[in-house]
């Protein structure tokens, strides 16, 4: 007996111990992180704060880096956003559903259907790019329209949708599914009353996070070939269009200083937008599971 | 269809169960049940934890339905009718038949809204209407007089007690004939417990109750018929009173002895 009380002491102090270095490893790793973004932050801030001003919000693009504007790219990040969310949201969240809810038997297709959505939410978004090009840009004849871009970036989008949803779905718990089903509720009836309201906030925040991922990718934009140098605001979903990180990649590979800052102040205004939009999540999260809970 | 078990009082019939044998995937959960559950009675079903209870009264409104590798064979009348025959529509056998379940399940809204969730889903839009069905549904659950001032409150701020007899009220106010009820007090402490017996005792005026439970002096309280399950199979069904002090199957006299279960 004592000497078993011994042991466990001895266990529980080792425990302890390392415990005390696992908070050391993992506060030094955060902290890490968090000092990098920070002087990286700080350096983009002090290269480009000057620049912020209405005149650069207002302007098109120039030669000359003083008379340089991000309009165009600002207005064509959020309108290429909104039609992505508007094309990718009903979709993934349609999917989602009909895999939660309806495909519930696990067949051979549903497995090849949810292997194939994990795998593509892992796919470089080069090759979505590509797909995007060859697909929307040349078969369909969009052009480099704004559609075409956003075409592409709802598909790179989807897979985090719909993974994202289902895990919102999934939380619902079963014994409120049966209760409704209980008192006469259709399949889309419990569907529509009752797990879609629960699961919104969820859906939502998921949703949002993955689109903002849409505004900083510049890979699949650059195959699809979004131009830097727009001097108008697209006006219709075919028009052309260009977005802000690649006005920023245009500013940082010019030779001039002064297009070195507009590339800064542009960072400054992609964090802004991102910051925004990440705002907005946990608003709207927070407000649907208060109207939900009490 | 003809009743397979002898009552011993002329009581209409509510459900007929033939030869019902039900199957989770390879696992068979009932075995050849035949019985019969008279209307305006409370019918309870008794046996060891896992022995079918929830299965059996879960076949009665087809909510097993909904389960994906659920199965069964055999007949199921109500009022003369074969439950699971093609040409009936399962959600007007649920409307016909409530459920409550073991654990509570109020919804995530307003207790009003609770209440209103069967009536508006069959169509009732009109407010008033709505009003006077929440309000006798509430006051036939024996709640009315503990929320009448908190419609508007989130149900899941209620005590389980509650939230159970809500279950219950939001179960009435679609109007069935039957009520299912799966352990319903089996989360509550004695105190509530109570208050459902006492509660469900007064609801066989108007209601078929089927009730199951693992606690056998709620059966000897509250019932009029038990059926004892075990393993799957109805080893006995008969009158409370004959269950208890008399059975038939040596088995059954075990099990209400408590030498088993
Ligand atoms: N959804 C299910 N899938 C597979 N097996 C199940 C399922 N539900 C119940 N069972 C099995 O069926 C048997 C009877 O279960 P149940 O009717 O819930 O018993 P009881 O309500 O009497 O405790 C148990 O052995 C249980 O494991
Ligand atoms: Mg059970």
């Amino acid at each position: 007996m004592k000497l078993e009380g011994m042991h466990l002491q001895r266990m529980l102090r080792g425990q302890k111990r390392s415990e005390r270095v696992f908070k050391i490893v993992a506060g030094g790793a955060l902290l890490f992180a968090l000092v990098a973004l920070a002087i990286l932050i700080i350096d983009v801030f002090l290269d480009g704060f000057r620049r912020l001003d209405w005149q650069f919000l207002t302007s098109f693009p120039s030669r000359k880096p003083e008379r340089a504007g991000v309009l165009s790219a600002l207005v064509g990040t959020v309108y290429m956003m909104g039609l992505t969310a508007l094309l990718a949201f009903p979709i993934g969240v349609g999917a989602a559903i009909y895999l939660e809810e309806y495909a519930r038997k696990k067949n051979w297709f549903s497995r090849l259907i949810e292997v194939n959505i994990a795998n593509l939410a892992g796919v470089p978004s080069i090759l979505y790019g590509l797909l995007g090009l060859e697909l929307f840009v040349r078969m369909m004849g969009l052009g480099r329209s704004v559609l075409a871009g956003a075409l592409t970036m709802a598909l790179l989008v989807l897979p985090i949708v719909i993974i994202a949803s289902r895990e919102a779905i999934r939380v619902v718990s079963p014994a409120i599914k049966e209760g409704s089903f209980a008192l006469g509720a259709s399949r889309w009836q419990t569907i529509w009353y009752q797990v879609l309201p629960i699961a919104f906030p969820g859906i939502l925040t998921g949703s949002i996070l993955a689109f903002s991922r849409v505004i900083g990718e510049a890979a699949p934009m650059i195959t699809i070939g979004a131009l830097a140098f727009i001097a108008f605001l697209p006006d219709s979903p075919l028009s052309p269009f260009t977005v802000l990180p690649i006005q920023i990649f245009n500013w940082v590979s010019r030779p001039q200083k002064g297009f070195f800052t507009c590339a800064a102040a542009g960072i400054l205004i992609l964090l802004a937008v991102l910051l925004m939009m990440n705002a907005a999540a946990v608003f709207l999260r927070q407000r649907y599971q208060k109207r939900l809970y009490l | 269809m003809s009743p397979v078990v002898e009552l011993k009082e002329e009581q209409p019939i509510a459900f007929g169960i033939q030869d019902l044998n039900a199957w989770y995937g390879s696992f068979q959960a009932l075995k050849n049940i035949s019985m019969s559950i008279p209307e305006k009675r409370i019918t309870a079903i008794i046996g060891p934890s896992g022995c079918g209870k929830s299965t059996l009264i879960r076949c009665l409104n087809r909510i097993n339905d909904l389960i994906p590798d659920f199965r069964l064979e055999g007949q199921i009348y109500f009022k003369g009718k074969e439950i699971n025959d093609p040409s009936v529509d399962p959600i007007e056998v649920r409307l016909r038949i409530g459920m409550v379940f073991q654990k509570p399940n109020p919804f995530p809204k307003s207790i009003y809204d609770n209440i209103a969730y069967g009536p508006r889903l069959i169509g009732v839009k009109n407010g008033s209407r709505l009003d006077g069905i929440v309000e006798e549904s509430l006051k036939k659950a024996a709640i009315w007089n503990e929320v009448k001032d908190s419609l508007r409150k989130s149900a899941l701020a209620l005590s389980g007690g509650q939230q159970q007899r809500l279950c219950i009220a939001r179960t009435l106010a679609v109007d069935p004939e039957v009520l299912l009820l799966d352990e319903p007090c089996s989360a509550l402490d004695p105190i509530a417990t109570g208050k459902i017996e006492e509660l469900i005792y007064r609801l066989k005026e108007e209601y078929t109750v089927a009730i199951v439970t693992h606690n056998m002096q709620q059966a000897a309280r509250v019932s009029n018929y038990t059926g004892f399950l075990l393993m799957g199979e109805l080893v006995e069904f008969g009158p409370t009173e004959k269950i208890f002090t008399n059975p038939a199957d040596s088995r059954t006299e075990e099990y209400i002895t408590g030498r088993f279960g």
